[in-house]
């Protein structure tokens, strides 16, 4: 007999509320090793949150949060080093060397050798050429892409990427989402990303949990999405999901 | 496939602090205006304060005169040590703060008491190019040697470094709290305990209506053992105790405080403002 693989991230119940607003409504969430996950929902809806309480920068009003099987603040710290987290909206530090920054969070998160580290993460994302770059220099798509490799260069087990290609044009983008692949084909890296873009969503994700209101009113496999909800394609359903009222979305797991 | 190190070994906690150290050097090399800080302004400082000294001894021309003038030289110096460290880790704060890395930062193993540790580490380096800027101006400017006052004064700059770092944390709590516009904070926290501490003057030239804050500050009592250490008296050990406790007690009080302000960071989701 055979045990299910314990979840990288395990969220149960999570509620937060902000001056009475309820931000996140008793959410849910698991996330196997190696499993792709996209948290989807129009602004507001409360994944940056979701994702912010995951990673221990948000304190929750009620729930449990386990990242890597550690339940308590100072476990989920040290699991942090297993895990990479990147926003494309995040600037670098305008007054160090892209090496330098690789290497400040290598240290961080305990890479035994931050330096090398840091130049097969520039290399597997074709930016080699901007190691010696300030960060005041860069493009904000060159940014994000040298987050990516932040996020990603200590080989993670989860990777947590807050809409991380919202300022890449599709060539780059679609060459940030081929070493997102990679990555996770090849270490076994479990991938949980926001996006609105769903078409990226569609090649990123196997599965996707939709967020309205702070609440989790749909969580399924991408390919059995739209069929589900007899629309083309996940955009569709998005749309219809985002008309929706809270109240009439359909229930969890339809 | 990477090798990771164990995160909560001390080799891991020591990497992370002398990553936070040279991350805030290479700041601090690349940044010209940072000079100011660090050497233009108490250079200024020993000028101003040097020669309304120097004033007050030539229209007075008396023994007490001369050693007002030794006490007011020698407070810009000690005063200095809190100045810097102050500035230094508070400084480093604002830049993760401006260049919003605290959401990166905090989604890693480091520690705050890490992060605290490596920019007091680097902090070390502008106290004793700050200190010695302003050493070397007034010996130059106005013939006062720092090194005349002896070993004594080794442990007083270490209680003034002390309490440098004790306001940087009141103040790293302060942004955490009120957003980065509390910057102000960052200068006005130093020029009001400046003045109520007898940094330049004993207390008893305080108008009598503010002595009672100053009696409570551990600084007063800390610019008290200085001023005696200067004037070449024999360090004031049990002064120098009770110097010693306040220091702690500031300490204690500004992590706590600290610590409150991280819980309501926390809670009221302000990590929100770094996205």
């Amino acid at each position: 007999m055979t045990s299910a693989p314990q979840p990288v991230l395990y969220v149960h119940g999570l509620h937060k509320s902000y001056r009475g607003r309820t931000a996140v409504d008793r959410v849910d969430l698991s996330i196997a090793p190696g499993e792709r996950v996209a948290l989807i929902g129009p602004n507001g809806a409360g994944k940056t949150t979701t994702l912010m309480s995951c990673l221990g920068m948000i304190e929750p009003d009620a729930g449990t949060v386990e990242l890597l099987g550690s339940r308590t603040r100072r476990a989920r710290r040290a699991a942090l080093a297993r895990v990479g987290y990147t926003a494309g909206q995040l600037p670098l530090p305008p007054h160090l060397r892209v090496a330098e920054y690789l290497a400040l969070f290598g240290r961080l998160y305990g890479a035994a050798d931050p330096g090398e580290q840091a130049l097969a993460g520039l290399r597997r994302f074709g930016i080699e050429h901007l190691a010696r770059r300030m960060g005041a220099e860069l493009s904000s798509g060159q940014r994000t892409l040298v987050g990516i490799v932040k996020a990603t260069m200590h080989a993670p087990a989860l990777l947590v990427l807050d809409e991380p290609t919202s300022s890449l044009d599709p060539e780059v983008a679609r060459r940030a989402r081929r070493g997102l692949l990679e990555l996770c084909g090849a270490g076994d890296a479990a991938l949980l990303i926001t996006s609105h873009n769903m078409a990226e969503v569609e090649q990123l994700a196997q599965r996707a949990i939709f967020l309205l209101g702070g609440r989790v009113v749909l969580d399924g496999g991408i390919d059995e999405i739209a069929v589900q909800f007899g629309h083309r394609t996940l955009e569709d359903t998005y749309l219809y999901l985002s008309d929706s009222q809270p109240q009439s979305a359909p229930s969890r797991g339809a | 496939m990477a090798i990771t190190l164990p995160a909560d070994s001390p080799v891991s906690a020591l990497r992370r602090i002398l990553a936070v150290a040279i991350r805030h050097g290479h700041v601090t090399r690349r940044s010209p205006h940072r000079i100011f800080d660090i050497v233009v302004w108490p250079v200024v400082d020993s000028v101003l304060y040097g020669s309304i000294a120097r004033y007050m001894h030539q229209t007075a021309s008396s023994a007490g005169s001369s050693r007002l003038a030794l006490l007011v030289v020698s407070g810009i110096i000690m005063w200095h040590v809190v100045y810097q460290a102050q500035i230094a880790v508070s400084t480093s704060f604002f830049e993760e703060s401006y260049s919003r890395q605290l959401p990166a930062m905090f989604a890693t193993p480091l520690r705050p008491a890490e992060w605290l540790l490596g920019a007091a580490l680097q902090g070390m380096i502008k106290v004793v190019t700050g200190v010695t800027a302003v050493a070397v101006a007034v010996a130059v400017l106005y013939g006062f040697n720092l090194t005349d006052s002896g070993a004594g004064i080794v442990p007083v700059m270490a209680l003034l470094l002390l309490t440098g770092w004790a306001l940087a944390v009141i103040v790293a709590g302060l942004v955490l709290f009120l957003g980065s516009g509390s910057e102000a904070l960052t200068w006005g926290l130093l020029f009001v305990i400046l003045p109520l501490s007898g940094a330049l003057y004993p207390v008893s030239a305080l108008p009598s209506a503010v002595r009672p804050l100053s009696a409570v500050l551990p600084t007063t009592r800390t610019f008290d053992v200085a001023r005696a250490v200067a004037s070449g008296a024999a360090t004031p050990w049990g002064e120098f105790g009770i110097a010693a406790a306040g220091t702690a007690a500031l300490i204690v009080a500004a992590l706590c405080f600290a610590s409150v302000a991280m819980r309501v960071f926390w809670r009221r989701g302000f990590i929100s403002r770094y996205l």
